[in-house]
């Protein structure tokens, strides 16, 4: 599985390098700025590209607009967005057209390497990653007359497993629970919030959110 | 601007009256011409050229050369009486006179005929040099200078050269040589010269009336200006006699109707000051209304009848003159071609106002005194409030200078914070992990390691608390909108937003707007007890509109709530307003507006 990187502190550039390397991931190239990852890119299209949205030389948006860029031009590239703050806007102008193949999680995540690793591999192989504190957000964000509040707290538990983007299979270990439960809380899930069942799992992954953003 | 450098009052050329003995003189030596005029007993020549040039009965031309040379003569006396500092009133002696000296062709005396035809094309040239030097009695410009010259020159200097050529009859003492069809000749190239010169004049008259921009001192010039159309008759007239067509009685007539009134115009538009004395006592009663300072202009410019007047004060702390909204006002240089007339106004040795006028009221010092005296005190409130004025755009300046530099260095510390601490914090992170990882067999090391990464999470949480109050590194990087929807998902009641900007603001305007809408909603979650809110934000001609409305209980206390408080402060820094309503009961409406340039 090929990695490149684009993150302009030397130091978690290094413990990225390693950590991906320690848990069997190649990173075929790493760099600082936007252009140099857009040129890593086209040479040799990796897996998935890890970025860190802010980037020289202003620090604003560069990191952003290389990874739309890197979305729209490469689709079988994925994206992992790494970022200080989480910022619902930004996930969401990351996730607009779908979520395949496309990650935004907070810096600290990395320091859970597992999970951190298991997000890059789910990126990689067209997941998504989408983190926690966004789907809190839209979970915790307040609706007329909501449908939400009809979820069982274990419902509610799967769906923003589920919305941050994991597997049945991921969602099923997370709770200790079987696949076959995780699948029958998600077909009620979709059930009690109105939403047509059926796509692969990251698509749901995307009507899912729509839904709670909306 | 070192008061040495400002322009001061036009005063100094104040002529001396002309003594009493010598209007008297003139005055009798005017009415003398006129009787004699009158009395000239129109001994014409049936022959010769006053046939050709016929201008009218003979009765009829006595009666006008009197009446013109005594009208001019004594509207002269009184316009030099009265106003001794313009040489107007000289000028319409002289042209008295000349008109006098012109109707001598009438006599059979040999001098006085030879005299009078000396300068009977005289008159034309003095009407159009009267036109042009109205009212201060010198002519503006060398070009017209230059113009009246080669009219002169044409009137006398040719007409020397056609007496010689004779053809006048018997009384032509100048006469040579008998060649009246070449004195025809030069009298044609007369006339058509003068009347060039007539046309020429009022071709000057309407430019310069062009372009004294807005109309000053309107009705008096228009009425001396309406009078100028006689130089177009004159030229005419001129142009009828050289081309051998016979005169066309109507515009005859016209022409001289139309001088013969001129001087008393001329006289009305010069003394209109006499007229002005019950205006300055209108501005006086005017004044002591205590009138607020904007409308002081508009009393002084009624009183001198200078719709255009502009006041400027003295503001001795900047060194420099403003206008009443405390603007810098920069003050003409006198000059010829200056188009405004300045007028300092000091009290004391000190400057107070200066008053930028039309420069024909120049002539009119007196009234300017008067005015500039009754308005003394309101003048002084004018300062103080132009003083004011521009102390609160000095202050907002530095205000907004404050809270930019403020804003800056907010973002330079978030940058750093991003750059440094919390980077080495999130690598901190992965490097206790990886040492955790490392340690296979050691529970109790991994637990403290677990235990020192958890230390690290916390402060990484709380310095990015930090660095988010310090500046919202999202609304510089993405903008307005993609920031706001954090916000409005974090809403503690649900949020309509709705963002119509257009494209990105200045930062200063992006960040104060976020700002806003983040407090606003943090109010909203602590004291409105609302089910619902709306956030617009929009672009309306060069202002950005920020509204919150939530449907709560109402009440909010614009003054006692420092929230709301620090809200109005941070809008009225980048100079826009704040204004929100709370009735009790009926929900809270919050609305900015902030200027944004474009």
């Amino acid at each position: 599985m090929r990695v490149v990187i684009a993150e302009d502190s030397v130091l978690l550039r290094e413990g990225l390098e390693r950590l991906l390397g320690e848990h069997g991931l190649d990173v075929v190239g790493s760099c600082q700025t936007a252009q140099d990852l857009l040129r890593l890119v086209r040479n040799g299209p990796p897996d998935v590209a890890i970025v860190d949205i802010r980037l020289p030389p202003t620090h604003s948006d560069e990191g952003m607009r290389a990874a739309l860029e890197i979305r729209a031009r490469y689709p079988d590239v994925g994206v992992l967005v790494l970022s200080q703050y989480v910022e619902l806007g930004l996930a969401m102008q990351l996730l607009a057209e779908s979520t395949e193949g496309a990650g935004y999680l907070l810096k600290d995540r990395i320091s859970d390497v597992h999970d951190f690793v298991a997000a890059v591999r789910r990126v990689a192989t067209g997941g998504s990653a989408i983190d926690p504190i966004i789907v809190s957000t839209l979970l915790s964000k307040r609706r007329a007359d909501d449908p939400l509040s009809r979820l069982t707290p274990r419902e509610r538990d799967v769906l923003e497993l589920m919305a941050q983007g994991r597997s049945n299979q991921g969602v099923a270990d997370r709770l200790v629970i079987t696949v076959r439960a995780v699948e029958k809380y998600v077909s009620s899930i979709f059930d009690k919030l109105g939403l047509p069942t059926g796509g692969g799992e990251s698509r749901r992954v995307l009507a899912v959110l729509l839904y709670l953003r909306s | 601007m070192p008061a040495s450098a400002v322009p001061t009052a036009e005063g100094t050329d104040d002529t001396a009256a002309p003594s009493r003995w010598v209007i008297w003189a003139l005055a009798l030596a005017g009415l003398a011409a006129g009787a004699y005029s009158a009395s000239i007993d129109a001994a014409v020549d049936p022959t010769g050229e006053q046939a050709e040039a016929d201008v009218g009965e003979p009765l009829v031309i006595a009666v006008l050369f009197a009446w013109l040379t005594v009208s001019y003569v004594l509207c002269g006396l009184i316009a030099w009486w009265y106003r001794p500092a313009s040489r107007f009133g000289p000028l319409m002696i002289v042209v008295g006179f000349g008109i006098f000296s012109a109707g001598l062709t009438r006599t059979t005396s040999d001098v006085l005929f030879t005299i009078g035809h000396v300068v009977d094309l005289l008159p034309p040239v003095l009407f159009a040099h009267l036109f042009l030097a109205f009212p201060t009695g010198r002519l503006q410009s060398g070009r017209l200078r230059a113009l009246l010259a080669v009219a002169y020159l044409a009137a006398i200097g040719l007409d020397l050269v056609r007496m010689m050529l004779g053809g006048l009859g018997p009384h032509n003492l100048l006469e040579v040589v008998a060649a009246p069809d070449a004195a025809r000749v030069v009298l044609r190239a007369q006339l058509v010269a003068i009347s060039v010169t007539c046309l020429g004049a009022l071709v000057v008259l309407v430019l310069r009336r062009r372009s004294a921009g807005p109309p000053l001192r309107r009705t008096l010039t228009a009425l001396i200006a309406s009078f100028a159309i006689g130089l177009v008759m004159i030229a005419v007239l001129l142009v009828s006699v050289a081309l051998g067509a016979p005169a066309i009685a109507q515009i005859r007539w016209a022409t001289f109707a139309t001088l013969g009134v001129a001087p008393v115009a001329f006289l009305i538009g010069l003394l209109n000051d006499r007229l002005a004395r019950s205006s300055v006592a209108e501005l006086v009663l005017e004044l002591q209304g205590d009138p607020a300072p904007p409308d002081v202009r508009d009393a002084l410019g009624r009183a001198l009848r200078d719709p255009s007047l502009e006041l400027a004060y003295w503001l001795p702390d900047f060194g420099r003159y403003v206008d009443i909204e405390g603007r810098p006002v920069e003050l003409e240089r006198p000059g010829p071609d200056a188009v405004r007339a300045t007028t300092l106004i000091d009290r004391d040795g000190a400057h107070v106002a200066a008053l930028l006028h039309d420069p024909a009221l120049k002539d009119e010092p007196e009234l300017l005194g008067s005015v500039a005296a009754a308005a003394g005190i309101a003048l002084e409130n004018g300062r103080l409030h132009a003083e004011l004025r521009a102390r609160l755009d000095e202050l907002r300046g530095s205000r907004a200078r404050i809270v930019e530099a403020g804003q800056r260095e907010r973002k330079r510390l978030e940058r750093d914070l991003h750059d440094g601490a919390q980077q080495r914090l999130v690598a901190l992170l992965l490097e206790l992990k990886l040492l955790e990882e490392g340690l296979q067999g050691d529970p109790a090391a991994r637990a403290r390691l677990d235990q020192a990464r958890r230390e690290v999470a916390t402060s990484l949480d709380e310095l990015r608390d930090v660095a988010r109050g310090l500046h919202p590194a999202v609304v510089s990087g993405h903008g307005l909108e993609v920031a706001l929807e954090q916000l409005a998902a974090r809403a503690p009641v649900p949020v309509r937003l709705s963002v119509e900007l257009g494209g990105r603001l200045p930062e200063l305007l992006e960040v104060a707007t976020f700002y806003l809408v983040a407090e606003s909603l943090a109010n909203i979650g602590k004291h409105a007890a609302a089910s619902s809110a709306t956030i617009e934000v929009a672009r309306v001609d060069g202002r950005v509109t920020v509204e919150v409305v939530d449907d709560g209980i109402g009440g909010a206390d614009t003054e006692r709530g420092s929230g709301l408080r620090g809200l109005a402060d941070r809008v009225e820094a980048l100079d826009g307003r704040l204004r929100v309503w709370s009735p009790s009961g009926g929900g809270t409406r919050l609305r900015a507006e902030l200027p944004c340039g474009s």
